[in-house]
């Protein structure tokens, strides 16, 4: 039975704690004391920088040191802990030993073409004859693949490339004009290690000689980004991880740390990449290897033609 | 860099019941500071069996509060350090912020004057609103070590309240 002093020592626990709001942050706390030992604010400089391959696929990331000063310091630990941990995942040798996977989604009007041996240009060109819905990327040990489809599913282009210690190697296959053709770089400068080299200019491009995980490792490393709670993707409870500029949201599983999502939307261009790092069994290797289709007519590349007509 | 998903994990499971668990721990040690000491000190403890815990960390984190609570946590710290204070204090003898939060409430002040095992039975009947039998099973206890607990508790607080309120009296005359 309850009594008058239970009443009204309810009532003061509910005062007394009316205010009360979790910090952001204690799992970290714990954690870190529990190891007994300090982490930074601050990611270590882990990347290692992209290679100088030509061109560009244009998804773009704001340059500026990581981790922001004064406001959340707690937030900012937790977010630095999983971006660090992110960095991680993507540089070790294990990952490295994986087939890269992904899918990228574009928003309507959007045209991505071939240029040059390796390179891609996206851009929100609604009458352009290179409409793309999706491209799906494959990556690995140097070895790639890039496969452009409509929206409906039907084959634009394949672009296939072989990274070597100093040069490059590719085949693109033109499905709306039934051709294709060889190209190659030589005398490519040698990829930089990490540290302070890794360039963090003010625009961050993907080289489509190294992948994701080079460009990602990149996109962290030189932009200032927030971890933004969790959210479920594909049965995954994701950590959620948003640009400061809110142009780059990732999305990594708490397990691995491997990116699941990216959603970049810039320039008018909104694209959705879906990652899955995939063991190299052969059946997984093999959509490497690009094929000419019989009947399809080897044509020099159009941007020489272009260059010198 | 230790790699833990568990922290990630645990963040987003306070995310969704932190709050309540950080207020009981409030509670039991009478203050914001040492109420997120408790729940940082549970939380290592969860953390260490993470993984062997089958489903339920709240339930595992909540008993773990009350046991740490219980078991005169950090007593001989902090907790033992301010009942000189609480017990001859007068308006302007606390300096260290402890004052501006008892006496949002004089039971409160009161409640934190009490034997660790009462003061966490008593949150645990009269704030989590739990059964004796369940109270008894967060604490290990028996059911009648609840009972004569809540009872001596509350007799304490009444006994308390009866010298604090001339007390209470007089500070509010202080300048």
């Amino acid at each position: 039975m309850s009594t008058e002093l239970e009443q009204q020592l309810r009532g003061a626990m509910e005062r007394f704690t009316s205010d009360v709001r979790m910090p952001p942050g204690l799992a970290l706390k714990a954690y870190r004391h529990r190891q007994k030992r300090r982490m930074t604010g601050r990611v270590a400089a882990a990347g290692c920088a992209a290679t100088a391959v030509a061109g560009s696929l244009a998804i773009a990331g704001a340059a500026g040191a990581f981790g922001s000063a004064g406001g959340q310091p707690v937030q900012t630990a937790y977010t630095a802990y999983v971006v660090s941990h992110v960095q991680h995942a993507l540089g070790a040798r294990s990952q490295a030993n994986l087939v890269q996977s992904s899918r990228t989604t574009f928003s309507a009007g959007t045209a991505v073409q071939p240029y040059g041996a390796a390179s891609l240009q996206v851009s929100s060109r609604p009458g352009s004859p290179w409409q793309t819905g999706s491209l799906q990327d494959l990556r690995y040990h140097g070895r790639g693949r890039v496969s452009a489809f409509t929206a409906s599913g039907q084959p634009v282009f394949d672009l296939g490339t072989t990274l070597g210690s100093s040069s490059l190697a590719s085949v693109t296959v033109d499905y709306l004009n039934r051709t294709w053709w060889p190209a190659g770089i030589s005398g490519l400068p040698p990829r930089p290690g990490p540290g302070p080299g890794a360039s963090c200019g003010p625009q961050i491009q993907m080289r489509v000689g190294t992948g994701w995980a080079e460009f990602i490792r990149l996109q962290l490393k030189c932009g200032e980004f927030t971890v933004a709670g969790r959210q479920q993707l594909d049965g995954v409870n994701a950590i959620k991880i948003v640009s400061k500029q809110r142009t780059e949201t990732f999305w990594v599983s708490p397990k691995s740390y491997l990116p699941v999502r990216l959603i970049t939307s810039l320039g008018g261009v909104r694209q959705q990449s879906d990652f899955r790092w995939l063991a190299p069994t052969p059946a997984n290797l093999a959509p490497l290897k690009v094929t000419v289709p019989a009947g399809f007519k080897q044509v020099p590349p159009p941007w020489q033609k272009a260059a010198t007509g | 860099m230790a790699h833990n998903p568990a922290v990630a994990d645990l963040e987003s499971f306070l995310a969704e019941r932190g709050e309540p668990l950080l207020r009981t721990a409030v509670l039991l040690t009478g203050s914001k500071e040492a109420g997120e000491d408790l729940l940082q000190a549970g939380l290592e403890r969860l953390l260490r069996h993470w993984s062997a815990i089958d489903g339920d960390p709240e339930g595992y984190l909540r008993r773990t509060l009350y046991n740490l609570a219980a078991d005169g946590w950090r007593r001989q710290r902090a907790w033992r350090r301010r009942l000189p204070l609480l017990q001859n204090e007068t308006a302007t003898t606390v300096a260290d912020g402890t004052r501006e939060v008892d006496t949002r409430d004089a039971l409160i002040r009161l409640l934190v004057q009490l034997a660790p095992r009462q003061r966490a039975v008593i949150v645990a009947r009269y704030w989590e609103q739990l059964s004796e039998a369940e109270t008894a099973m967060v604490l290990g206890c028996s059911v009648g070590s609840v009972k004569a607990s809540a009872s001596r508790g509350l007799q304490r607080l009444r006994e308390l309240s009866g010298t604090s309120t001339e007390n209470d009296l007089a500070e509010e005359k202080t300048p």
